[in-house]
Formats: C-alpha cells, structure tokens, sequence
C-alpha cells in the first residue's frame, strides 16, 4: 500500500530541467531513501511533494489526495512533515517554541480565543505544551526546553528540527540530509531515532550523503541522476545496480 | 504576575540559581513589583497630584499625557502587525483615519452616540485594512513600506477632495459630540484621562494575551522565518492578513477617541508624517515588546514637551538621539523578550536534574 506516489513529475527551471517525469511510491511504513549525485534534483523532488515549487506536470498522491498545487501548509495539515537541507529553526526562539510551531496546524484556537484568553484556549494550551514538551523528550531534548535554538550544539539542532516536523503528526516525514554534518557518534543515535520513529507508524523518507547509513537505515532505495530516476530497489540491489555504480563512479569513457 | 512568574520558573534550569543568589532575586522581584505598583498607584491619581502641584499647567499636562496615551493605543496596535508580524507597515495614520471619520460621520450625520461609533469605526478600519491588504500581503519588507506609504496617502487625498460628499474636504468635520460612559459624560481632561488609559490598560492586556497565544505565535514565526513558518503549516498569508485587519481595526477605535476628544477632525491630523511618528514610537522603545512600545510614546510624544523653551532645536536633538540609538541599540530601548510558559504538572520531575550538562540558555532570567 503506497502512501505517496509520483507519476510523470517535471519541473523546470528556465531551461534547466531539474526533475524529468519522474515516477516512484513510497509504501506506508517503510524507510526510503532518496540518493543521487549533487544536482540530481534530490531536494527539488522534496520540494515538489511539500508543495514549496509546483511540478510543471505529473501528478503527486498522498493518502488518495491529490496534493498537486496546494500550499505548504496545507500539505502539513494532511500529514506531509519535513526538515531542511541547511537548518531552518526559527533561531531566536526556545526549543520549546520551535516543537509549538509543529503543534500550530493540529490546534484549534482562534483570533477571539486567543484575544480573551478563554477557557478553551487555556486547556488547549497546556495541552500542547505537554505534547510539544513529549516530542522534545521524544529526541532527547527535553531538559534544554528554554534553550535558545541558535544556541544548542549542531546534532541537537539537527533533533529539535525533527522534534518540530513530529510535532505536525505526520504520516510521512521528509528529511534532507538528516546524517549532514553530524560526527560518528551523533549518526548512530540518528539512526535509532529514525527507528523509534518507524515504530510509530510514520513513514519517513529522506535524502542522504553518507551510504553507510543509508544502507543500514533504509527498506527501499530511490537513485536520480540528472533529474531522472535511474534505479530502485532494495539496498542490496541498488548496490549492485551497474548504473548506479556509473553514476557514483563514473565510466573509464565519461568525460 | 511578574512575581507568579518568578516561582513557576524555579524549574529544572532555574534551579542552577538555587541558594542565596535565588532568594535575593526573589527579594528584587517583589520590589520591583512593589515599585511598580506604588508608580500604577501614583499614576492613577496624576490629575489629582498635577491639581495639587501644579495647578495652572494642569489642563496642559494632562492633554499631554492624554495625547500619549492615544499614541500609545495606536502603536500597540501598529505593533501586532510591525513588532509581532514583522511586516513594515508605514501607513497606520490610515486606518487611525477611517475610524475617526468613521464617527465623526455617523455622529454628525445619523446622531449615533459617540461610543456607538467605535465598534464600527474599528469594523470599518478593519473593513478597508482587508480589501487593501488583500494583494500586497506577500511583499516583503521595503516593497510593502512603499505600498502603505502609499494607501496613506490615498486615504488622505481621499478625505481632502470630500469622497461621497461625507467628509468635509480640507475643513473637516466640525462640532463632533462628547462620549458618554455608563452616562458619565466624558469633557474635561481628567475624565478623558481615565478614559483613554483604561483603553489602554485593555490593549495591553488583551494584545499581551494575543502574543502569547496559538494566533501570536505564528506571527513570531512568520516574523522570524517566513518560509520555514509556512512549511510547518501555518497558513502565513492569512496569519499576516489578520495581524494588518487586526491593528488597522484597533486603530479605527483610536480614531474614534481621537474624534470626540478633539471634537474637530480635518484631512491634516493624519498625513504621512503621523505614520511616520508611530513608526519611530514602535522602533524606538522596541518592536514587539508592550512595555517599550509604551515608553516610545512617552518619549516621542511626551518628552518633547518638555523642552518647549528650546522651540524648533528640540526636533534637531530629537533626530540626532534617533540617529544615535539606530546605531548603538537598533533593537529598540526594550528589544522584545523570549515568551515565558510554565510547564503542565509533571514535567518538572521527569527532567534531568539542574547539574546536566546544557548550553547556557541566553534571556532566561529565574
């Protein structure tokens, strides 16, 4: 059963075609990873499913939804999460306040409530801070609450933007480059993070530099060059996928 | 509530304070409410003190402080959509506009009661605020300036070439009646002074709850990343859209106590260059913080007036003190703080202790 899938998507840019009708699925569940060379359209397919660009063509179905051409936040609200490839924590705020921000599209209080402060809008309050403080200790972070985003070390900064895209409740979690810039001993509690994730039933797929944790991480491999989807399969097939290995090293002719 | 504060917040980090420095801070905290409570208390009975004190300049002071307290009203409003949203706006005096013709209309012309008027002279802000907001909400920061510099300037040629007959052209409109409270009729200075600071006191409560709220929060994360707001779905344009109704429709409730205080309105009280003065009150004391957006109209509006004998100078050491401070503290006198929240019961055990390791965690104050 596939909960997100892509058929025929392109999209260009001026004259530079950075994703060329490209067709995949992810099935409900599982861990896939999306690999490719840089500039292979990896982040632009990203994109594409979170609705920051819309696909020139094709189509994107997320649950037997359409999601082609909505808004952002839209998307968030049917359960598409995600992270970035350079961090984008609202810097400024607590860690407490960046898990909120998830929490924003599964609450209900309006302008009135929140003018007057009503009932309502107390409980609703307290309980979101207790999911969002959940969520913190869900990555670890918990007792670093007030700390100032900007301030926390890389590979928790890392955490807390996975602790905020968690906070939305997604079905799916879309991660860029999760494993970026992060030391050996920070990768090994990525990967046991990314399976208590799994174990709650959240589908996750993500883009990733570093094979070793994407083979061990990962159910299904996606592979692009140049804008096109050259392989899929299992990391053991995509391993031996000659055309993969062309991509990654290069034939004795390429120029 | 400062002090409420205080004891919530003796929490897991709090707790690296713990010991006699804990206790004087504590000490301090009730002072500095009790300070505070003695200077609200003084306050409160300034037309009393300046009767006392001061008894020719009273009427003069006390309109002083009045027109602060206006100015205050309207830069807390400016402030949900420049200090909570971020989003430079230029243009206030517009909707300040509306709402005081807005009663001064119905007032004059259909007899309504004066505080009839200000639900609709803030709906009727608000009204317009939507329909010009409406396709120039995504620009971004310069662009958007440019446009509402430019409704206010409409609004104004507008009201000066008498739209529809309604507004009196360049003279204005004349003779606009006095408000009446629970029947209290509202005159002289000291009544319009608990008047206008009791609608202050409610904008300063009502907006310190709005900020800390689901609704306020999503403009701090419109203002801090826009983008990164919109991907951790908040609805950014329609956020931005409500913050702009939202200050435009208080503003129009200041227009209306504008209105029946001065009794007289013309196209002159709201030029550009009043935009301009609750731009600087809101930038000055600190955009989106209540507190220096309060101490910015007491500076812009009130500290002026006390340099009267220097006539035309004091606007030149106002511009270079404006100069200075962009320079040495561009975050505003009272740059906005980090929002406080206490945690539902429980969550204090379930912490590490105050001896785990941790960054140090910048704004926190126990």
């Amino acid at each position: 059963m596939q909960i997100l899938s892509l058929s025929s998507v392109t999209k260009t840019f001026g004259g530079l075609v950075a994703v060329a009708g490209v067709s995949c699925g992810v099935d409900r569940g599982a861990v896939v990873g999306l690999i490719g060379p840089n500039g292979a359209g990896k982040t632009t397919v990203f994109n594409l499913i979170t609705g920051s660009i819309k696909p020139d063509d094709g189509h994107i179905f997320f649950s037997g939804h359409s999601i082609k051409g909505l808004r952002p936040h839209r998307i968030v609200a049917l359960g598409i999460a995600r992270t970035f490839q350079t961090i984008r924590l609202f810097q400024g705020l607590s860690a407490l306040e960046n898990v909120l921000s998830g929490c924003h599209c599964r609450m209900r209080s309006g302008l009135i409530a929140s003018l007057l402060r009503l009932p309502g809008q107390r409980r609703e309050e307290r309980l979101v801070i207790d999911r969002a403080m959940g969520e913190l200790e869900f990555v670890g972070l918990a007792g670093l609450w007030r700390a100032t985003a900007g301030s926390l070390p890389y590979g928790d900064q890392r955490r807390l933007e996975i602790a905020r895209a968690l906070a939305t409740e997604p079905k799916l979690l879309i991660l860029d480059e999760p494993a970026g810039g992060m030391n050996e001993q920070e990768t090994l509690e990525l990967r046991e993070l990314i399976g208590s994730i799994r174990k709650r039933g959240i589908t996750v797929l993500l883009i990733e530099h570093d094979m070793g944790f994407v083979m061990s991480v990962c159910d299904r491999v996606l592979v692009m060059e140049n804008g096109i989807l050259i392989a899929q399969g299992t990391p053991q097939e995509i391993q031996t996928n000659p055309k993969v290995i062309e991509a990654y090293l290069g034939l004795d002719d390429d120029d | 509530m400062s002090q409420g504060n205080a004891k919530n917040h003796n929490g897991p980090s709090g707790g690296l304070g713990a010991g006699p420095g804990a206790a004087a801070n504590g000490e301090r905290g009730y002072l500095a409410g009790g300070l505070t409570g003695l200077g609200l208390l003084a306050f409160a009975f300034l037309p009393l003190l300046l009767n006392a004190f001061a008894q020719n300049s009273a009427p003069y002071w006390l309109d002083v402080i009045n027109t602060v307290g206006l100015y205050t009203i309207l830069a807390l409003s400016l402030n949900v959509i420049l200090g909570f949203a971020g989003m430079f706006h230029m243009g206030h005096a517009a909707f300040f506009a509306i709402g005081a013709y807005s009663t001064a209309i119905l007032n004059l012309d259909y007899g309504w009661s004066i505080m009839a008027t200000m639900p609709v002279a803030a709906v009727a802000a608000g009204v317009v605020a939507l329909v010009l907001a409406w396709p120039i909400i995504h620009l971004r920061g310069d662009y958007l300036l440019i446009v509402t510099i430019g409704i206010v300037e409409i609004v104004r040629i507008a009201l000066t070439n008498n739209v529809f007959g309604l507004t009196g052209g360049s003279n204005g409109l004349v003779g606009i009646a006095r408000p009446s409270v629970f029947g209290f009729r509202i005159v002289q200075p000291q009544h319009f002074f608990y008047f206008i600071w009791a609608v202050v006191a409610l904008t300063l409560l009502l907006f310190h709850w709005l900020e800390n709220s689901r609704f306020g929060r999503a403009l701090k994360f419109i203002k801090e990343d826009t983008i990164a707001a919109e991907n951790m779905g908040v609805n950014t344009s329609r956020y931005k859209l409500m913050a702009f109704v939202v200050g435009a429709a208080w503003a129009g409730l200041a227009g209306t106590i504008f209105a029946c205080r001065m009794r007289t309105i013309s196209p002159e009280s709201f030029v550009f260059s009043e935009s301009v003065l609750l731009f600087t009150i809101v930038i000055l004391g600190g955009k989106g913080n209540q507190k220096g957006v309060l101490l910015g109209s007491f500076l812009v509006m009130g500290l002026p007036e006390f340099f009267r004998g220097f006539e035309d100078k004091r606007l030149l050491v106002f511009g270079a003190a404006l100069v200075v401070m962009m320079i040495f503290r561009p975050q505003g006198l009272l740059p906005s703080k980090p929002s406080r929240y206490k945690l539902p019961e429980g969550w204090d055990d379930r912490l590490p202790g105050p001896g785990s390791p941790g960054p140090p965690t910048p704004g926190q104050k126990p």
